[in-house]
């Protein structure tokens, strides 16, 4: 997971820093800090200290500690995290494919990281579901940098599973949130589309923000090969012999088929889509993605 | 289809190779882990078909292409005859068909047409033969070839034998050299004749045929025969008008297994029967018939001797010619005559000219005086013997003579003017006189050198002793030919043709005061040859016999000829020299310049003779002891499949289908499971 956590580097999330999703912040309000959030009164159990920024309400200043260090703190409870991100993992036997580089699980767990960082640091919330037929891991939204480092852990600690069930986490989820939040799901989709795309549509009619990413091997988008193999399923184990070069229209057409379904459903139910190729930079996937995200606004 | 290595074909066995390895060690793809088969398995089941379809198309490409590759190395033939070939044993043979005269004889050549086809009845599609239809010498010649049906049509077309005369050798060699080429080491010679002894060479016992070579003889000829044949026939060639009878012998003989003892020969001349005379050979194995008769007026006479009283006709008569030639006239002008015969000039070349009892001249003899263009008309030479002080008038009428088709000789002596010869005679004269040439009494010439070749000369090839102590030094003109020198190397004998005359030049005298040539036995027929060349044109042999090659133009000067045969047929020259080979017996006309010319060819007196030899005798002498083959059969083998594969280069093709089946499979295993 070492060269996972290289897409952490702020170099990379800096490139972030200046895309849309910034923007989509400021509208929904749920970056706090950038301008002042549109809820008030909520939960005063404090939570965390965080620097004073201007705009901050001044109420909120801890007096005493600026008495002790000279310095302005706004004292920061759990209610005012305005964002409550889940990302959701899918950490089944399809997503350890690789064709050479990286897999779709390391990109996935990449991406997650990198994500979990930038919403970290925008003091939101954020937690992690691992999943493949079941949950795996659970880690409720929190904002504290502790936490990130958990869910960093976490992710450090992921191991590619068996068959994909994505519509048990989906649901769990979406029964445990109580507040509206932004669920993440980083998957391959390489289950009953039907099912996990209608769970989303769940997800995003009870008011959540759901975004999908769909991780795919540069392998899978263009079938490249050629000699006559006996493909195995990965999840199932099945086997299935052919000659590539005799199929490859066919199979091109048929996935295509399926993410052109992906796509479309996401669209019209309001999901954001985004499918990324594990041969593609992170970077430029997530500035793709956030390019994207910000025309639907 | 015939394979003419067929050994390959076990490797057929080698298409099988792919097929194994398909069913048997059917290879596993290798395995490739793959997130997900979904895509894969909704592919269409067409494709899949399709696939498999690929696969089995390759499997046999491969099997093709083995199965191609071992049948061009089998060497394919398209040829059911080339298997016979191959698998039996196939024969080049040589027929020998006699068609000499004795063939004519009976059913003979009727029989050996016979054997000629059952020989051919019993070869077999394949087999290559040779016909030579031979006398003397190979008359009719096919080459080796496989093409019996034609074959049998030559034969067929064959109407009769010919009149040639039998010689085996020659055409055995011919035979042998045919079988050199021939395509099977199987190889036979087949000789169909009557076999008579005449026809055995045995001048040459060392040759034999080759080396295994087989030789058989099939006698066709009559076990009997009867035969009464003209075995000679002696009759002048050319005559004197007035000439005294004439005798005309003929030899007749009983040829056959059968003695005849009964004929009757007859002469015939010009058509006429001049006289039949019994033949009687009770107690005498030959009998010689003299037949008497004169031929009286000039010109060219034909004669035929026949004889009766046998059953085979083809040698019963003998043709000959007699040409009666007209006196020649001489007018001798004599420059010293003298009532002593001693010191006459002309007394020794009259001597010379009219002492024999059938003279072929009519001498006139006159002085220089009486020398006259009227005078000359009435000879054919003119003599000038030591004659000087002509006027130039006499010149030249003599000059108008001699270039209007006369001839002359002349014979310088003392008498003689060399400046006033030399003016007078410069057109006619082969020789201008410088100076006369006495030698001491001790000393003389010699004739050293003569051409021999020429018809004066021909004739009087022993030594010339004559001694020579004067002579005329003499220049030859350009034009004219030295015949004869004296051993100080000038000319003693020089001649001219001036117009359409002839000159010639003795460069010494006639009589005995310059040599003593007179008093030599020479000098007779050197003054009759020499008048005869002056006045006659040389005499050519008018009589020849079947087989001979020779020309029909007597002067050598023709430029065009008709021609029949003796059965009136008229022939065809693809010659310049006009050119025949003698192939019937009888007479051949021949028309040059408005001129005609008989020749008589008569057939071969031997090939007459029916006494036989045994087929065995000629075996013993051609057959040759070392049986083995020059060439080893399996040589021959490949020579002969060489041969026929060459137009076909079937392998080639198949050659050529092996690349295409390689390259489409290339094109399909690439789009296919390897």
């Amino acid at each position: 997971m070492s060269e996972s956590l290289n897409f952490l580097d702020p170099t990379v999330l800096a490139g972030l820093d200046n895309l849309e999703l910034r923007a989509r912040i400021v509208v929904e309000g749920f970056l706090s800090g950038l301008h002042k959030s549109p809820h008030r009164g909520f939960s005063v159990e404090f939570n965390d200290y965080r620097h004073y920024y201007p705009g901050d309400d001044m109420r909120h200043v801890d007096w005493k500690l600026y008495a002790r260090s000279d310095k302005l703190y706004i004292k920061q409870y759990e209610d005012e995290t305005n964002v409550r991100c889940v990302i959701v993992l899918d950490t089944s036997a399809s997503m350890a494919y690789s064709s050479g580089g990286t897999s779709k699980l390391e990109y996935g767990i990449t991406l997650a990281s990198a994500l979990a960082y930038f919403i970290n640091r925008q003091r939101d919330a954020v937690g992690l579901i691992t999943f493949d037929e079941k949950i795996h891991e659970y880690i409720p939204p929190k904002c504290r940098q502790p936490h990130l480092m958990q869910i960093l852990r976490t992710l450090a600690r992921v191991e590619a599973g068996t068959t994909t069930n994505t519509v048990k986490p989906l649901t769990d989820l979406a029964a445990s949130l109580r507040k509206k939040s932004m669920v993440i799901l980083i998957t391959d989709m390489l289950d009953d589309e039907k099912k996990v795309i209608g769970t989303l549509q769940n997800l995003r009619a009870m008011g959540n923000d759901v975004l999908a990413f769909q991780i795919m091997d540069n392998a899978e988008l263009n079938f490249p090969f050629n000699e006559a193999s006996e493909f195995i399923d990965m999840e199932s184990n099945e086997s299935y012999i052919t000659t590539p070069a005799t199929i490859r229209k066919a199979y091109l057409k048929n996935l295509h088929e399926f993410l052109d379904y992906c796509k479309k459903q996401c669209q019209t139910s309001g999901v954001d889509y985004c499918l990324m190729n594990t041969a593609d930079p992170l970077d430029e996937a997530l500035s793709s993605y956030m390019s994207k995200r910000a025309k639907s606004f | 289809m015939v394979f003419l290595t067929p050994l390959f074909l076990l490797g057929l066995f080698a298409a099988l190779i792919p097929i194994a390895i398909h069913l048997i060690r059917k290879e596993k793809p290798p395995k490739l882990m793959f997130s997900t088969i979904r895509f894969l398995k909704k592919t269409s089941k067409k494709l899949i078909l399709f696939q498999q379809i690929q696969q089995w198309l390759l499997l046999l490409l491969r099997a093709a292409v083995i199965a191609l590759l071992v049948v061009a190395f089998a060497r394919p033939l398209f040829n059911l005859s080339v298997a016979r070939l191959l698998d039996a044993d196939p024969q080049s043979s040589v027929i020998l068909l006699d068609m000499s005269m004795s063939m004519r004889y009976g059913d003979s050549f009727a029989n050996a047409k016979e054997a000629v086809l059952d020989l051919l009845d019993n070869m077999t599609a394949g087999d290559e033969v040779a016909l030579i239809g031979f006398s003397d010498s190979a008359d009719l010649v096919r080459e080796l070839n496989t093409d019996l049906g034609s074959m049998r049509t030559l034969v067929n077309g064959l109407d009769q034998a010919g009149y040639g005369a039998t010689s085996y050798l020659p055409n055995l060699r011919l035979a042998d050299q045919l079988l050199e080429t021939s395509r099977y080491e199987n190889r036979a010679v087949y000789l169909i004749s009557d076999f008579q002894e005449i026809g055995m060479d045995n001048s040459d016992e060392s040759w034999k045929l080759a080396p295994g070579v087989r030789f058989t003889g099939i006698d066709v000829g009559e076990q009997e025969s009867s035969n009464l044949a003209l075995t000679d026939v002696r009759s002048p060639e050319q005559l004197l008008e007035e000439a005294a009878e004439q005798v005309i012998l003929a030899r007749i003989r009983s040829t056959g297994t059968v003695f005849l003892q009964q004929g009757e020969v007859t002469l015939t001349v010009d058509g006429e029967i001049v006289d039949r005379k019994p033949v009687d050979l009770t107690d005498r194995s030959e009998e010689v018939v003299t037949f008497t008769t004169s031929f009286v007026t000039a010109g060219t006479h034909v004669g035929e001797v026949r004889i009766s009283g046998d059953e085979f006709s083809v040698d019963n008569a003998f043709y000959f010619t007699v040409d009666v030639l007209p006196k020649i006239r001489v007018l001798l002008v004599n420059g010293e005559a003298s009532d002593n015969w001693f010191d006459d000039e002309g007394h020794w070349f009259g001597l010379a000219v009219s002492s024999a009892a059938q003279s072929p001249f009519v001498l006139q003899t006159i002085a220089p005086a009486d020398v006259s263009a009227a005078a000359l008309n009435q000879s054919d030479v003119v003599v000038l013997l030591n004659v000087g002080g002509l006027s130039n008038a006499q010149a030249q009428a003599l000059t108008d003579y001699v270039t209007a088709g006369g001839s002359v000789l002349f014979a310088p002596a003392d008498k003689v003017d060399p400046a006033e010869f030399n003016q007078q005679f410069a057109a006619i004269t082969p020789a201008n006189l410088q100076r006369p040439d006495v030698l001491s009494r001790d000393d003389y010439l010699v004739i050293a050198d003569f051409d021999s070749r020429h018809p004066i000369l021909r004739p009087l090839s022993s030594d010339w002793v004559a001694r020579f102590q004067g002579h005329w030094s003499i220049v030859p003109a350009a034009e004219a030919e030295i015949l004869m020198q004296f051993d100080n190397s000038e000319a003693a004998l020089v001649e001219r043709t001036v117009g359409a005359g002839k000159s010639m030049l003795f460069a010494s005298s006639m009589d005995l005061e310059w040599n003593n040539l007179p008093l030599q036995g020479l000098f007779l027929p050197f003054v009759h040859e020499t008048l005869r060349h002056l006045v006659q044109p040389e005499y050519k042999q008018r009589a020849y016999q079947v087989g001979d090659s020779f020309s029909l133009d007597p002067t050598g000067t023709a430029t065009s000829m008709e021609a029949r045969d003796a059965a009136g047929v008229p022939i065809v020259f693809n010659n310049d020299g006009f050119v025949i080979k003698a192939a019937t017996p009888g007479m051949i006309t021949a028309t040059a310049d408005g001129l005609d010319t008989l020749y008589a060819v008569n057939i071969l007196p031997s090939e007459s003779n029916f006494t036989r030899a045994a087929v065995a005798t000629l075996y013993d002498q051609i057959i040759n002891p070392d049986t083995n083959p020059v060439q080893s059969s399996a040589v021959r083998t490949a020579q002969l499949i060489e041969e026929l594969e060459q137009p076909q280069r079937l392998w080639w093709w198949l050659l050529s289908l092996v690349m295409l089946l390689v390259v489409a499979e290339v094109l399909v295993a690439n789009r296919t499971y390897r």
